[in-house]
């Protein structure tokens, strides 16, 4: 074999090894996707459906199914009226409901989803706008034991990381008592409680400009081109189809508002700064790694010595020297003097 | 009761959902607050120390922009000097210690009992042979490079290291102190393992953990230096050998942390970009160092216990050896076997059989590689008036009569080159591979660890192989 053609042999060989064992795009993990039970998803993809359209007080159609579950509407006639037959919805004239048994069925489902996203949220670093399609597979793959299990671990959380309700194994679901963010009056104070996942092209623009559950907004200015909110120290201007998506629940205005605040990152070296607090976008084992670390409100921080690449920097926190990288202390606020 | 139960969880969560998400949070900041309010009640602070300023000065030198690196270098360069300069003359004490006298004291023995041949030489030139091979060639080099890296760690220096070279490994997608684990790792991977213990962030401690094989480990650096000096030495003019030689050395230790970043890079990247990750490192005030409490803890909690998990594999591992060499299917021995058969993959791979089939029955120990290549290509050339026979690993003290028996088994510029990078990349040796298993607890991540580096290699080495042939005609 002459060493050319060995080369080109070699060189092929490598890149089906790599296409095969890809993460995610390569072939094995297509492959154990497309094993997936696609009758059982469409099921229960169809009954989340129908439970968001009641939730939402919107009548759920064969139109409606189809384009949600991107079936053609032959396959969603045929694919409602198994259901029916299965005792999980009634049909009405002009639309379709869920029979008793249909709803709880879709809100384990549902509890599936949301303890995933919190998971997620909590004890991987996945990012935030993948969270849902990660949700979205898994949900219907776990058993009720892992499930419980999962629950259990994650200490039983009430709220996903986008802000819905979790319902509980017997099916419970929390009401929920906030307001669309458009709803609010200029100058209110607001704490950001719920996110809207989809559709992903308007969450991942939320998701960009770092607004997060749990974060201190003051309406700054509304009009209906654009609506103008102050949040940790920065101005966001959104279009109201983007705060649409944001649901919030008023907050007195005595609280104490974050506001003017500048990150940890902003201090030179020998500064000396306050600590105000950590974003709520740092969350999980990382929150609690800083807390344990001293970084709590309150406590004083100097800007020790900046490494080669100014980045990490170590900063004197209650008489440790701690270091930290750039993408951590711009996270961490500040009162500036 | 059971009402009871329920009316209590009912309640539990209505207290849950009032006290709020925030919780844990304002947990924390109560018991700072109150732990603070109690400290500035009990202390009374003077100023700030003189031991205090002087930290701060030695801080600003050690991690400055321009002498922070080459002081890094420098203080390694000493530590990796002192070590394989150090060790060379208790471990050539205890080779003729264990090698020279107690195993010709043992063969007389077994033949004064009376000893039937096969036992002697597979408990004698098997077990008895790999586990001396072992403890002469490990310990002296363990025995001094942990303790004066504890040393180091101690005195608080190795921190300012990963401070030092958290920018380039962020880079890699990796932990600042992964750079202390690679160093650990060039004295010994199993113990770069377990040093990944520093690293609390769970996916940069799997990185770390995972890429620690391709820090060129203490028992691979012989191996370098003398197929480096055989084949590439020779390969230039006499007066420039050793200089290239050492050269080639240090460049296949550079292509390990090379392939470490990359390999890190690509990981973090992929496989591992979902698992949680927690950065945070603490620089610890500067100490005057333990001696003697150091001297102990690394000699017992890492040589010792490093040495005592090789030793345990070593004697299997002799034993198979021995084996190998000894029982014969149709007059060859099964070592032939293998080596006939695997000897066209060994080729286009610019390797041979016996490599082959020394890397895998000598698995338990990279130091036992050279002696395994040379006794089975002694036996399966067919020389005599070399070696001990077949089984019976040896080693020899000039470097020509090495390469004499080398390149009578075939070796070319080619096979020493990919020998050389076969070495750096191969599996990890099978203490490595249950440590990585003891460490992660995950099968998964172990056959990660020990496969990955195999098919790197494997690559590598083919393609080596392919463009050398295209150079060379």
């Amino acid at each position: 074999m002459s060493p050319l053609l060995g080369i080109i042999i070699g060189l092929i060989v490598t890149a089906v090894l790599v296409y095969l064992v890809y993460p995610q795009k390569g072939f094995l993990d297509k492959w154990s996707k497309g094993k997936r039970d696609k009758k059982k998803e469409l099921i229960e993809d169809a009954l989340k459906h129908i439970y968001d359209c009641e939730y939402k007080g919107i009548k759920c159609t064969v139109h409606s199914v189809g384009g949600n579950l991107s079936i053609s509407n032959d396959d969603a006639a045929n694919l409602l009226s198994n259901l029916e037959k299965m005792g999980l919805i009634i049909s009405e004239p002009e639309f379709v409901k869920l029979s008793a048994g249909g709803k709880s069925y879709a809100l384990k489902v549902i509890r599936v989803h949301r303890l995933w996203e919190k998971y997620l949220a909590d004890h991987t670093s996945i990012s935030e706008e993948k969270w849902h399609h990660y949700a979205e597979i898994k949900e219907h793959d776990l058993s009720p034991s892992e499930v419980d299990e999962l629950a259990a671990k994650l200490g039983n959380p009430f709220y996903d990381p986008h802000g819905d309700p979790i319902p509980t194994a017997d099916g419970e679901i929390l009401d929920d008592n906030s307001i669309p963010l458009t709803s609010l009056a200029s100058g209110e104070f607001a704490v950001i409680t719920h996110i809207e996942d989809e559709p992903d092209a308007i969450y991942s623009q939320i998701v960009a400009i770092n607004l997060h559950r749990g974060q201190q907004i003051q309406l700054a200015e509304k009009n209906e081109k654009r609506i103008k909110l102050i949040a940790e120290g920065d101005e966001y201007v959104l279009a109201p189809i983007i705060a649409n998506n944001i649901a919030v629940t008023k907050i007195d205005e005595e609280e104490e508002i974050q506001s003017d605040f500048k990150t940890l990152s902003s201090l030179k070296q020998g500064e000396e700064g306050v600590i105000a607090g950590i974003s709520k976008a740092v969350r999980g084992r990382q929150r609690r790694r800083l807390m344990d670390l001293g970084i709590v409100p309150g406590s004083k921080v100097t800007a020790e010595l900046f490494s080669i690449g100014s980045d990490p920097v170590a900063y004197l926190v209650r008489g440790a020297t701690v270091a930290l990288r750039r993408n951590q202390t711009d996270q961490i606020f500040i009162k500036g003097d | 009761m059971e009402n009871k139960k329920e009316a209590l969880i009912a309640e539990s969560n209505v207290m849950r959902l009032k006290v709020g998400e925030n919780f844990h949070d304002h947990l924390i900041e109560s018991i700072y607050e109150d732990a603070e309010k109690i400290a500035s009640r009990a202390i009374v602070k003077k100023g700030k120390t003189s031991t205090f300023n002087l930290e701060r000065n030695i801080d600003k030198i050690v991690t400055s922009r321009w002498f922070g690196l080459p002081l890094m270098f420098l203080i390694l360069a000493v530590v990796f000097w002192l070590t394989i300069e150090g060790a060379n003359v208790p471990s050539g004490m205890l080779a003729s210690l264990f090698l020279d006298t107690i195993h010709p004291w043992l063969k007389g023995l077994a033949a004064s009992i009376g000893m039937v041949w096969w036992l002697d030489g597979l408990l004698i030139d098997g077990a008895y042979l790999a586990m001396a091979w072992v403890i002469s060639v490990m310990l002296p080099p363990m025995a001094i490079f942990f303790p004066m890296f504890t040393l180091l760690e101690d005195l608080g220096y190795l921190p300012r290291v990963a401070f030092n070279m958290d920018n380039l490994f962020k880079r890699a997608g990796a932990h600042g102190k992964q750079a202390l684990t690679m160093s650990m790792g060039f004295g010994c991977n199993a113990a770069g393992v377990i040093a990944a213990r520093i690293i609390d962030s769970p996916r940069e401690r799997l990185i770390a953990i995972i890429t620690n094989n391709f820090a060129l480990c203490n028992g691979r650096w012989p191996t370098q230096i003398i197929i480096a000096s055989i084949f590439i030495g020779s390969a230039v003019p006499a007066h420039l050998a050793g200089l290239v030689s050492a050269g080639a050395v240090v460049f296949i230790a550079v292509l390990g942390i090379l392939f470490s970043l990359a390999v890190s890079w690509g990981l973090s990247k992929t496989v591992l970009k979902g698992e949680a990750s927690t950065f945070s490192l603490e620089l610890p005030p500067y100490r005057p160092p333990r001696i003697l409490q150091t001297l102990y803890t690394s000699l017992i909690d890492r040589t010792i216990f490093v040495l005592w998990r090789a030793i345990v594999f070593a004697i299997p591992a002799g034993l198979v050896i021995w084996l190998v060499g000894n029982v014969t299917i149709n007059d060859i021995s099964l070592a032939e076997h293998f080596i006939n058969f695997s000897n066209p993959l060994g080729l286009l791979l610019g390797l041979n059989g016996v490599i082959l089939l020394a890397y895998i029955i000598a698995i338990p120990a990279n130091e036992i590689v050279i002696p395994t290549i040379l006794m089975l290509t002694v036996m399966s050339v067919g020389m005599t008036g070399v070696g001990e026979g077949a089984g019976v690993m040896f080693e020899l003290d000039s470097i020509s009569d090495t390469a004499n028996i080398l390149q009578s088994g075939g070796w070319t510029l080619l096979t020493g080159m990919n020998l050389m990078l076969f070495s750096l990349l191969h599996n990890p040796c099978s203490t490595t591979i249950y440590t990585i298993y003891k460490e992660t607890g995950s099968w998964k991540w172990t056959i990660v660890s020990t496969i990955l580096p195999v098919i790197l290699g494997v690559i590598v080495c083919y393609f080596t192989a392919q463009v050398y042939l295209l150079v060379t005609g």
